[in-house]
């Protein structure tokens, strides 16, 4: 097991509520424009997704940037703090109303537009909730580090997913993850020049055959891929032998620069985090 | 000659104000590489950048040539992104510079617009600046595949773009951009604002030629499809200007706003090294 500073970090609460979905008002033209310019009405962002969860594929729907199960938000400089102390793996408790005390964690976070956290509940929970109800996240993560691997950054990673990642060592500098594979940087798009602590990163599928390419047509929600020549530092942009290990929490989309976003739980400038592409690769069996 | 349809164009006045810089309390923006930075550049009147000036070298950030306008009503703020397009006029509507006359030269956060340096003088903030909007809705009518973005009918004329024998659009750039280096505004819709070109790293730009980029120039982003969106596809040809200057953030650099798109290869770039607005309509 890789040495960590698990024990300096601060465990503190951020709390949502169960986000309603939204549609544009007045002159309520709702739709949205796709690649080839049609216009296109289907469900989006936020809310309760009953049907798709954790682990389900995540191409195909009926919808544009689905983000499976309970997707939360706060207010304004709350839901800052609540998108940027969530960490992938981090409990979260239904505090009122019929669920109230229903335990589940988080699985993932959008961007710009939407600015969710998006928590996985089982159904028969789901069922008992309503969107406004309260759910609490107990933070913890944020400053996550290897003791001897100071360069590689994580965040949204809870210390309990970066235990189950299955990171090893190789040699003194770099270490291995087992990913669904990996993503050239030419598909990064939506989210690139964004901040990379609390939002989504969009693989773009406007170009399916470079998509189809890299082994990601059977993409699923928790899967981890990889993108090459990305630096998720501090914001997300192309560089030149960086590495970032993301975690796929939002569906696919109709959209040109668009497609299933993932959230960054590692990254580095320099070549120091291996993928290693594997089948097994998903946080839901790594965290169930 | 490419025929459009200009003749049934709008001309539309909109106008909006000199904006004022802002800065949030806590100053600080992390660079690429974590560092504090204290930005500036945009917002307000620059009074020492201008189109035909480098993109690159600014200590400064997103560096908004002359003057950057926008108006505090949102509805009224994105009509006038909408309709503004390069090239339109611009005319002084209040204050000690009531009269003159500026031309757009690109829409970041807000609307820019360039007027000469003796201009500059008399202006001040908040005075109320008049674009006679004209070109949305233009079409090439011979090339239905290539759509017109805030491009006026006066800059598509002024251009230089020709038909090929294989019945290409020749469109006169100063550099092609390779589609992994484009970076922020890949979120947004084509018809708002630019998208940054991703500076990082630095010996991608040299290796690519568009290091020495300036303001204004005309350029194209290969194996892009920005007819609806910005993004990926191979093939596909978005010619774009450069309006604003580079930047220290990940993801950023000198933007590009779009101009004429398409998901084809019916555009052809033609390298051309003064392919900038600054000559192009005579600006300086």
């Amino acid at each position: 097991m890789l040495k960590t500073n698990i024990e300096q970090l601060v465990k503190i609460s951020v709390l949502g509520e169960i986000a309603n979905p939204t549609m544009p008002g007045l002159p309520a033209s709702p739709y949205i424009v796709s690649a080839n310019g049609e216009p296109i009405l289907v469900p989006s962002f936020g809310s309760i997704v009953y049907n798709i969860a954790l682990g389900d594929r995540a191409l195909g729907w009926a919808g544009e940037l689905i983000q499976p199960g309970v997707s939360i938000k706060a207010g304004e400089n709350a839901n800052t703090a609540l998108g940027v102390y969530a960490c992938l793996g981090n409990r979260a408790r239904v505090m009122n109303g019929p669920a109230s005390g229903a335990i589940g964690f988080v699985t993932g976070k959008s961007g710009r537009f939407a600015e969710h956290v998006i928590c996985h509940f089982e159904s028969d929970a789901m069922d008992k909730m309503a969107p406004g109800d309260k759910v609490q996240i107990q933070g913890h993560g944020v400053g996550l580090q290897l003791v001897d691997f100071p360069k590689i950054q994580f965040k949204s990673c809870s210390p309990k997913l970066l235990e189950a990642l299955d990171l090893k060592p190789v040699g003194d500098l770099k270490v291995s993850i087992p990913v669904k594979g990996i993503v050239p940087s030419v598909l990064a798009g939506a989210g690139a020049g964004l901040g990379s602590e609390n939002g989504a990163l969009n693989l773009q599928t406007s170009d399916p055959g470079l998509f189809s390419k890299c082994g990601l047509d059977d993409l699923c929600f928790g899967d981890i891929v990889a993108i090459a020549d990305w630096d998720s530092r501090y914001g997300h942009g192309y560089l030149r032998q960086a590495m970032t290990i993301g975690v796929v929490c939002q569906g696919g989309s109709f959209r040109s620069g668009y497609g299933p976003g993932v959230v960054v739980i590692m990254t580095s400038k320099d070549d120091l985090i291996q993928p290693i592409v594997s089948s097994g690769s998903n946080i839901k069996q790594l965290l169930e | 000659m490419l025929r459009t349809n200009s003749n049934d164009l709008i001309t539309m006045a909109v106008a909006g104000y000199v904006s004022a810089p802002m800065l949030a309390r806590s100053p600080y923006q992390p660079d690429t590489e974590g560092v504090g930075r204290v930005l500036i550049g945009m917002s307000g009147i620059v009074y020492n950048a201008r189109v035909g000036d480098p993109a690159f070298g600014w200590a400064g950030d997103h560096v908004e040539p002359s003057v950057s306008i926008a108006h505090p009503d949102f509805g009224i703020d994105h009509a006038m992104h909408y309709l503004s397009c390069v090239g339109n006029e611009a005319i002084v509507a209040s204050g000690s510079a009531l009269g003159a006359q500026g031309v757009v030269t690109g829409e970041h956060a807000r609307l820019l617009v360039d007027f000469a340096p003796s201009i500059l003088e008399l202006l001040c903030i908040g005075d109320r600046i008049l674009i006679k909007t004209r070109g949305r809705g233009m079409k090439l009518l011979d090339f239905p595949s290539v759509l017109v973005k805030k491009t006026s009918p006066d800059l598509l004329n002024r251009w230089g773009i020709r038909v090929s024998k294989e019945n290409k659009l020749e469109v006169p750039v100063v550099a092609m951009i390779p589609a992994h280096l484009m970076g922020s505004g890949a979120e947004l819709t084509p018809e708002y604002v630019d998208q940054d070109l991703m500076t990082g790293d630095r010996d991608e730009l040299v290796r690519h030629g568009i290091n020495k980029l300036r303001l204004g120039d005309l350029v194209a982003v290969m194996n892009t499809d920005h007819t609806y969106g910005r993004g990926y596809k191979l093939g596909g040809v978005t010619i774009g200007i450069i309006i604003h200057g580079d930047s220290v953030m990940t993801g950023h650099g000198p933007g590009c706003q779009d101009m004429l798109v398409s998901a084809d290869s019916t555009i052809e770039p033609i390298i051309t090294p003064n392919a900038n607005i600054a000559g192009i309509l005579g600006i300086c």
